[in-house]
C-alpha cells in the first residue's frame, strides 16, 4: 500500500471514531441542550478502561503503574468502558443537575474535566501519569494474522460498523417519543416541567446514554493510536468535539458525521502542513486558533450548521381523512353539519369547537 | 409549613381548587399576603386586578412554579403547595404562560405530541424498541393532536416549525398543547393579551368548549374585562396580594372596594 494511501486510511479511521464521539454530542447538546464542557473527560474515562482492561498486569520494574491490567478480550473491554463513563456521567448528573442551571452545570463540566485530567496526570499509580500508557492490545490481531495495513482496513471497517449502529441508535431515539421529550426539554424547560415532565431524569438519562457513546468511542480511539496520555484529552480538547458538531449541525446526526470529517481531521490535519514558523508551539496552538474562527464564522453566518436539523414531518397517511385546507386554490366550503364539521377562522358562520370534540369522542 | 398533614378529608368538595392563607414575600415586598379563593369545579372562574395586585405570583404558587412561605393549595383535597411543578401537572393541573412559550425548534404537531402525561415510548427502551403499544398510542395521540388542531385552526400548520407562527396562533397553539395533557383544572395567564378581537373571541369560543364538552375547569388570569364577563360566571378580584371581592362583573361594578382598586369611576 502506498504511504499516501495509508495516510488517507488513518484519516478515514479518525473520522470514523470522531463521528462516533460527534453523535454522543449530539445526544447532549442537539437532542436535549445540555451544556456539556466535560465531554473529553467521557472519552478519556472509555478509552482507559478499556485499554486497562485489556492490557496485562503493570509491570513496575518496567517503570509503568496502572490499575487493572486484566488481559481482557477487546469487546467486553469495550462495553464496561463505555459504561465506565456511563457512571461518571451518571454520578455528574446526580450532583448537579438537580440545583444547577444549564450555565452554571457547564461551568462544573469544565471543573470537572479539569480536575480528572489533573488526578489522572498526577496519580501515577492510577493510569500511569503524564507518561500514559502504551501497547494497548489490538483487537483480534492474533486471530486475523494481518500484515499491518491489511490490520489497519479491518480496523476502519470495525469502527465503521461500530460508527453504523451508533448512528442507527441516534437516529431512532431522535424520532421516539423519548426523544420529543428531551427535544421538548431543550427547547424550554419550563414548558416541559409544566407538562409534567421531570426534566431532572431526563437530562440525566440524555447525559448518560450521550457519554456511554463517549466511552465507546474512546475505547476505539486509544485503541487505534496505541498508546493514551492525559496531554491527548486535556480541557480544550473538547471544543474541537463542540466544533465538530456546530459545523456540521446540531442535533443532525449527518451533520454530526459531517462535522468530525471536517474539524477534527481536515481542518486539524491541514494545521499539520503550515510551514513551521514563529515557534513550534504556534503551529501547534494554531488549530485552536483555526478552530476557534471557524466556529465563530459558522455562529454568524450559518447557526444551524451545514446541516440543518431535519424537520419531522408527519406521514401523508396519517392525516385526518376528511381534513379540509383552508388555504389555497383547492379551499372547500367547510361542511358545518357533517361529523367532521371545520370551524374556520375565516368563515363568518363557524361551528364551535364543542361539535367536533364531540365527535372525537372525549 | 406547619401544615403536615397533605391530605385533609376524603369528602369530595365541590371545590376543584383550595386556596388558603397564601404568603410570598420577595424580601420585604408581601407580593401574596393570606390569599385564600377557591375554584368549582367545572366552573370558569376570572381572577382580575391591577397590575402588582399579585395574580401571576398566585398562579405560580398555584402551579408549583414557587414555592410559598405559608398556606396551602388544595387540588382535588390534597395539599399541592410543596410538589414539584411536573408532579402538579401530572394531578391535572396545567397552565399557560403570560408570554408564550413554544418549542420552537419542534413542528406544531410535535409540541402537541410531546404533551400527553405518561407515554409508554418515553421510557428509553420503549421508545427505541417502538413496542406495538408504544405504536398504538403514539397513534391515538397523534390523531387527538389532528383533531385539535384542526379545531383550532392549526391544522394547515400542522408540518410547520412552532417558532414561525403568529403571536395568535402560538396562544391557540399554548392552549391546544395544555389541552392534550388532559388536564382537569387549566390556569390560563392572560389568554388574550396581544391577540386580535377575532381571535379572542376564536379562543373564547375553544374554552366554553372546552369546558363544556370535556369538562375542564378554568381559571382565567385577564385585564380583557369584556372576554372576563362573557366567559366567567364567578370573578375574583385582587388587590396588593389579597382577595378584595368575589362575584358577577355586574355585581362587582357595583362594589366600590372593586372600583376604587380596578375598574376606576365610569
Amino acid at each position: 500500500m502506498p504511504p499516501f494511501f495509508f495516510y488517507l486510511m488513518t484519516l478515514a479511521t479518525f473520522a470514523v471514531i470522531y463521528g462516533v464521539l460527534v453523535i454522543g454530542l449530539n445526544i447532549h447538546w442537539g437532542y436535549t441542550g445540555i451544556l456539556d464542557f466535560m465531554y473529553i473527560a467521557f472519552v478519556a474515562v472509555g478509552g482507559y478502561v478499556t485499554a486497562l482492561l485489556g492490557l496485562p498486569p503493570a509491570q513496575p520494574a518496567f517503570g509503568e503503574t496502572y490499575v487493572l491490567g486484566f488481559n481482557w478480550s477487546f469487546f467486553p473491554a469495550l462495553l464496561v468502558g463505555g459504561l465506565a463513563a456511563a457512571l461518571l456521567a451518571l454520578v455528574t448528573g446526580l450532583l448537579s443537575f438537580r440545583r444547577l442551571r444549564s450555565d452554571y452545570f457547564s461551568i462544573v463540566t469544565v471543573a470537572i474535566s479539569l480536575i480528572l485530567w489533573t488526578v489522572a496526570g498526577n496519580a501515577t499509580p492510577l493510569v500511569n501519569g503524564w507518561d500514559g500508557i502504551t501497547g494497548v492490545p489490538q483487537p483480534l490481531a492474533d486471530v486475523l494474522n494481518l500484515d499491518f495495513n491489511g490490520y489497519g482496513l479491518f480496523y476502519l471497517g470495525l469502527c465503521s460498523v461500530i460508527l453504523l449502529l451508533v448512528y442507527l441508535f441516534a437516529e431512532r431515539l431522535y424520532a421516539s417519543p423519548f426523544g420529543r421529550v428531551l427535544r421538548c426539554v431543550r427547547e424550554d424547560e419550563t414548558v416541559a416541567q409544566g407538562l409534567g415532565k421531570n426534566v431532572f431524569t431526563l437530562r440525566l438519562r440524555a447525559f448518560v446514554i450521550g457519554a456511554f457513546i463517549a466511552g465507546i468511542g474512546g475505547g476505539l480511539l486509544v485503541t487505534y493510536v496505541d498508546a493514551f496520555n492525559p496531554s491527548a484529552w486535556a480541557t480544550p480538547e473538547t471544543f474541537i468535539i463542540w466544533a465538530a458538531l456546530l459545523l456540521g449541525g446540531g442535533a443532525n446526526n449527518r451533520g454530526a458525521m459531517l462535522g468530525a470529517v471536517l474539524v477534527p481531521v481536515l481542518f486539524t490535519e491541514a494545521t499539520r502542513f503550515l510551514p513551521n514558523f514563529y515557534s513550534p508551539e504556534f503551529v501547534n496552538a494554531s488549530r485552536y486558533i483555526v478552530v476557534g474562527i471557524l466556529l465563530i464564522l459558522t455562529v454568524r453566518f450559518s447557526p444551524q450548521g451545514l446541516i440543518a436539523e431535519r424537520r419531522l414531518r408527519i406521514s401523508q397517511r396519517k392525516l385526518l381523512p376528511a381534513a379540509i385546507s383552508m388555504r389555497g386554490p383547492e379551499r372547500v366550503a367547510p361542511d358545518l353539519t357533517g361529523p367532521d364539521a371545520v370551524s374556520s377562522l375565516l368563515s363568518p358562520e363557524r361551528t364551535s369547537v364543542e361539535d367536533t370534540e364531540a365527535h372525537s369522542g372525549k | 409549613m406547619q401544615h403536615a398533614v397533605t391530605t385533609t378529608t376524603s369528602l369530595p368538595s365541590t371545590y376543584l381548587l383550595e386556596v388558603q392563607h397564601l404568603v410570598k414575600a420577595f424580601g420585604g415586598l408581601r407580593a401574596v399576603d393570606d390569599c385564600s379563593l377557591t375554584v368549582a369545579r367545572g366552573s370558569i372562574v376570572g381572577l382580575i386586578g391591577p397590575n402588582g395586585a399579585g395574580k401571576s405570583t398566585v398562579a405560580n404558587l398555584i402551579t408549583g412554579f414557587l414555592r410559598a412561605d405559608a398556606g396551602r393549595v388544595l387540588f382535588n383535597g390534597a395539599d399541592i403547595a410543596r410538589l414539584p411543578i411536573h408532579r402538579i401537572a401530572q394531578r391535572g393541573l396545567t397552565r399557560t404562560f403570560q408570554i408564550t412559550r413554544e418549542l420552537e425548534r419542534m413542528t406544531v404537531t410535535e409540541n402537541l405530541l410531546a404533551a400527553p402525561h405518561h407515554q409508554l415510548g418515553e421510557s428509553f427502551w420503549l421508545g427505541l424498541l417502538s413496542t406495538p403499544a408504544v405504536r398504538r398510542q403514539e397513534e391515538e395521540n397523534l390523531q387527538r393532536a389532528l383533531r385539535l388542531l384542526r379545531d383550532f385552526d392549526l391544522y394547515d400548520l400542522h408540518d410547520e416549525y412552532a417558532a414561525n407562527l403568529s403571536g395568535g396562533q402560538r396562544r391557540l397553539l399554548e392552549l391546544a398543547r395544555v389541552v392534550m395533557t388532559q388536564p382537569t383544572l387549566l390556569l390560563l395567564d392572560e389568554p388574550f393579551a396581544g391577540i386580535n378581537p377575532v381571535l379572542c373571541a376564536r379562543l373564547g369560543e375553544a374554552i366554553e368548549a372546552l369546558s363544556r364538552a370535556q369538562g375542564i375547569t378554568f381559571l382565567i388570569i385577564e385585564h380583557n374585562l369584556a372576554m372576563v364577563e362573557r366567559l366567567c360566571s364567578s370573578v375574583i378580584v385582587m388587590a396588593l396580594g389579597r382577595v378584595i371581592a368575589e362575584g358577577s362583573m355586574t355585581e362587582l361594578r357595583e362594589n366600590p372596594a372593586v372600583v376604587d382598586a380596578y375598574l376606576g369611576e365610569g
